[in-house]
């Protein structure tokens, strides 16, 4: 058995009110990679946290080279020799690629000045010793994110890391890249580095991982070697219970055609894309990272501008150039970012349920603030927005109930079509069902839904049809029992070499 | 992982919530008290009805510059065009024949010449997404080069009409005019932000642009409409100050633009924007006229009114603003 790098003791980390993490007991070997799973919310971020130093553990002791640690910051690991890779990285754009590998770390001369030429030949080396081809002078801002993630890696190699923790690496990178990225991480681990590797797309877990740990609402479900369990057994651990459970039955009756798109391109982004979409149904819009679904319904929501092509709403055509004129012909846009681009934080649960529909609440532009509470109040009730009063600030809600906010303001301002654009992101399960239920029954009340999703799992649970996008077109339509992760699957990466199958 | 992340912050930022000091949140207020307190004892005539009424018929123009500041630093941005914009339409006022029926149309040219200007600035906010620093900066240098151009540098030899002088210090039921002005300005924007579907656009525009956009609303033009209060506003700040001064250079409403800046920050407000209101404003007005007051008050040399002013500052932003709030 190799030499064990990290050993973590039945760890446990309380919030106020949530138990992060319970007594759980994790170990990671030299040379192995070692996936760590788990539905959102399950405590892979804070275990991460715990072990890189960001947090400290309320009980239980981490053993890191075969020495019990307490970190007081981040620094302290990292020192230690613990690199973590998170999703933003932690780079300077404006600095070279050798000035970021060597942060901190700079070859000195005389009067402590900087050794530039000794820099740059150096992070050359460490560069072509894992095959990666970026030049050392470029700014890592012109670097694409796959370039940045190896920039990171780099840099983590000339801190002497002995353990790399990376934590979804692939979301943001393509299938080619993520290969490249994976004959990295083989000569990491070649080399006796250990890896934890967190990510939500399992079949590259069967494939680069020896072993995986899952979590579930702070507790640790079980390690298994990764040769020794399916996809099906871990998905069922990770998600503690039948699928049945968690997705409403499908069915219902689809009506009348409720939007139409024929041939619509949005600037370089989408291309020549055609499909329709009936009252009462729920289409699925899927598609790898990147293959510019969004873009395709901010284009329909007249906050991308339409170049090509054409759609009809309820058999109208319609010429929205901004969202306002596009929430008038009828259509809503749940969108992904709900930090960003949804809520306005700040602000009432009340403010922002009626936000596209204030003046409905007013007269003479003075706002009925008795009528939009007892509408808000009504909302919340019929949503289980939970939550003192309206007047609460979103910003002190759950991601669910921010969420179900957020349902609350479009099903109230659309007119028959919602566009929903990843609406399970970053909720826990117990809220991902409820909205689920809510999706179902919007569709039987009639809306037309458009649901654009990452999670294959949920697309196949939810939606009556699916059309697929590809690198801005249209890579097909499925329809009742051809709709499976597998056939989505295949027309989002058709033609795409270097892609392995689950 | 986020939904992690989120359940974190969220444990954080309540924690952070209920540790918060009763202080930060009514802090300005305390300090305004302690402020007077301390005014109070260390000079007998601070409490005198002429003084008071002095004080206040000094500060209503600065309150109404800051009325109009809090509108436009809600839409994450500030008016550096303030001071000269009051510089400019009191050379205005004084420009045109001084006779008491002029009163009336020099008031509409003003708030005409102040909504353009307010127009202008929020155009290049929005549409050429030119930073608000930079673009009431320049709105700043133009307006002054303007008002040098059309006075050739001199203090201007023109007269008011001479019911300007009333409306700078007289009373009305021995209560000084502007400050009735004042009142009914505050009477009038308080609705406009409190009440109106406007006011609360306002506020959701501040907070997020994008998310208030995505919800069909016309993020442009709140903002170009906050712009034009500010400068309108300032334009009528601008006239009350000319009838408090009398006499007309080209530099009488230097520092406007800053005061008013420094009350609406001390009043709760935020430069990320969808944080403050009115009544905090004006509580920043207080605190610094009555700094200004007790200057006097106690004899010290006027030039270290700027000293004490911007200690004063200081003192109120460690005391009890948190950054980035």
């Amino acid at each position: 058995m190799a030499e064990t790098v990290l050993q973590v003791k039945s760890v446990t980390k309380h919030f106020p009110g949530v138990v992060a993490l319970n007594q759980v007991d994790f170990n990671n070997y030299a040379g192995e990679i070692h996936a760590l799973v788990g539905e959102n919310g399950a405590g892979k971020s804070t275990l991460i946290k715990v072990i890189a130093g960001a947090y400290q553990p309320d009980g239980g002791e981490i053993i890191f080279g075969g020495q019990k640690t307490v970190w007081d910051s981040p620094h302290q690991s990292r020192e230690a020799g613990i690199s973590v890779i998170y999703q933003e990285f932690n780079l300077f754009p404006d600095l070279t690629v050798a000035e970021n590998i060597f942060m901190g770390n700079e070859p000195l001369k005389a009067f402590r000045l900087i050794d530039y030429p000794k820099m740059i030949k150096e992070s050359d080396e460490l560069l072509s010793k894992f095959g990666i081809c970026i030049e050392p002078l470029k700014k890592v801002k012109d670097l694409s994110v796959a370039e940045q993630q190896m920039v990171e890696i780099a840099k983590g190699m000339c801190n002497q890391t002995k353990l790399f923790i990376l934590d979804e690496p692939t979301a943001g990178i393509s299938d080619q890249e993520a290969e490249t990225l994976f004959e990295r991480l083989a000569v990491l681990k070649a080399e006796g580095v250990s890896v934890i590797y967190i990510s939500h797309r399992l079949g590259e877990i069967f494939q680069i991982a020896d072993r995986v740990t899952v979590l579930k609402d702070g507790n640790l479900v079980d390690t298994f070697d990764t040769k020794a369990i399916d996809k099906n057994t871990l998905v069922s651990k990770m998600v503690g219970r039948d699928l049945e459970d968690i997705y409403p039955p499908k069915g219902g009756e689809a009506g009348g055609e409720a939007l139409s798109i024929k041939s619509l391109s949005v600037g370089h982004l989408v291309k020549d894309v055609s499909f329709s979409l009936r009252q009462g149904e729920i289409l699925g819009l899927a598609g790898l990272v990147g293959s510019r679904r969004t873009e395709l319904a901010h284009g329909l929501f007249g906050s991308l501008p339409i170049t090509a092509g054409s759609y009809k709403l309820g058999g109208r055509e319609v010429s929205a150039t901004n969202p306002q004129a596009s929430i008038r012909s009828g259509l809503g846009f749940l969108t992904e970012d709900r930090k960003n681009e949804g809520l306005v934080l700040g602000q009432s649960i009340e403010a922002n349920i009626t936000m596209p529909i204030l003046a409905q609440f007013a007269n003479n532009s003075l706002v009925d603030f008795k009528r939009e509470k007892n509408f808000c109040q009504q909302e919340m009730d019929k949503y289980a927005i939970v939550a003192k009063s309206g007047e609460v600030l979103v910003n002190n809600l759950s991601g669910g109930n921010q969420q179900k906010v957020l349902f609350s303001r479009w099903v109230q301002a659309c007119g028959g079509v919602l566009i929903l654009d990843e609406p399970t992101r970053g909720v826990d399960v117990g809220a991902k069902v409820e909205i689920y239920k809510i999706i179902r029954d919007l569709a039987e009340s009639g809306l037309a839904i458009l649901l654009i999703s990452s999670e294959l799992q949920e697309v196949v649970g939810m939606c009556d049809r699916v059309v697929v996008m590809k690198e801005g077109r249209l890579a097909g339509e499925l329809e009742n029992d051809q709709i499976s992760e597998e056939s989505i699957m295949h027309l989002a990466t058709l033609s795409r070499e270097n892609f392995v199958c689950d | 992982m986020s939904g992690t992340t989120i359940n974190l912050e969220r444990a954080e930022t309540s924690r952070l919530a209920q540790a918060k000091p009763f202080f930060q949140k009514y802090g300005l207020y305390v300090f305004l008290v302690l402020l007077i307190l301390i005014a109070v004892s260390t000079s007998p005539q601070f409490l005198a009805p002429r003084n008071i009424q002095n004080l206040l018929t000094e500060g209503a123009p600065l309150g109404m510059a800051a009325l109009g500041q809090t509108f436009v630093i809600l839409t994450a941005g500030l008016d550096l065009s303030v001071g000269s914009l009051m510089s400019s339409v009191a050379v205005i006022a004084t420009s045109i024949a001084p006779d008491n029926v002029m009163i009336l149309p020099i008031f509409l040219i003003a708030i005409a010449f102040g909504a353009l200007v307010g127009f202008v600035n929020g155009w290049l906010v929005t549409k050429r997404k030119v930073s608000p620093f930079l673009a009431t900066l320049a709105t700043m240098i133009v307006l002054q080069g303007l008002r040098f151009a059309w006075t050739k540098g001199a203090p201007l030899s023109g007269h008011l009409p001479p019911g300007f002088r009333v409306l700078g210090t007289g009373t009305l039921l021995s209560i000084p005019v502007n400050l009735w002005a004042l009142g009914f300005l505050i009477l009038v924007f308080a609705i406009v932000l409190y009440r109106t579907t406007y006011g609360r656009k306002l506020y959701l525009v501040g907070g997020n642009p994008r998310a208030a956009f995505l919800s069909g609303i016309h993020a442009d033009r709140v903002i170009i409409a906050a712009y034009m209060i500010c400068a309108v506003l300032a334009s009528i700040a601008g006239l009350f100050l000319v009838g408090y001064v009398g006499s007309v250079d080209n530099w009488v409403g230097k520092g406007y633009e800053l005061d008013s800046i420094a009350a609406v920050m001390m009043g709760g407000a935020s430069f990320k924007g969808g944080k403050g209101g009115i009544f905090g404003s004006l509580a920043g007005v207080l605190v610094l006229i009555v700094i200004y007051n007790l200057v006097l008050l106690l004899g010290f040399p006027i030039q270290t009114q700027l000293v004490v002013k911007g200690l004063v500052i200081i003192l109120a932003a460690s005391f009890y603003l948190t950054r980035g709030d």
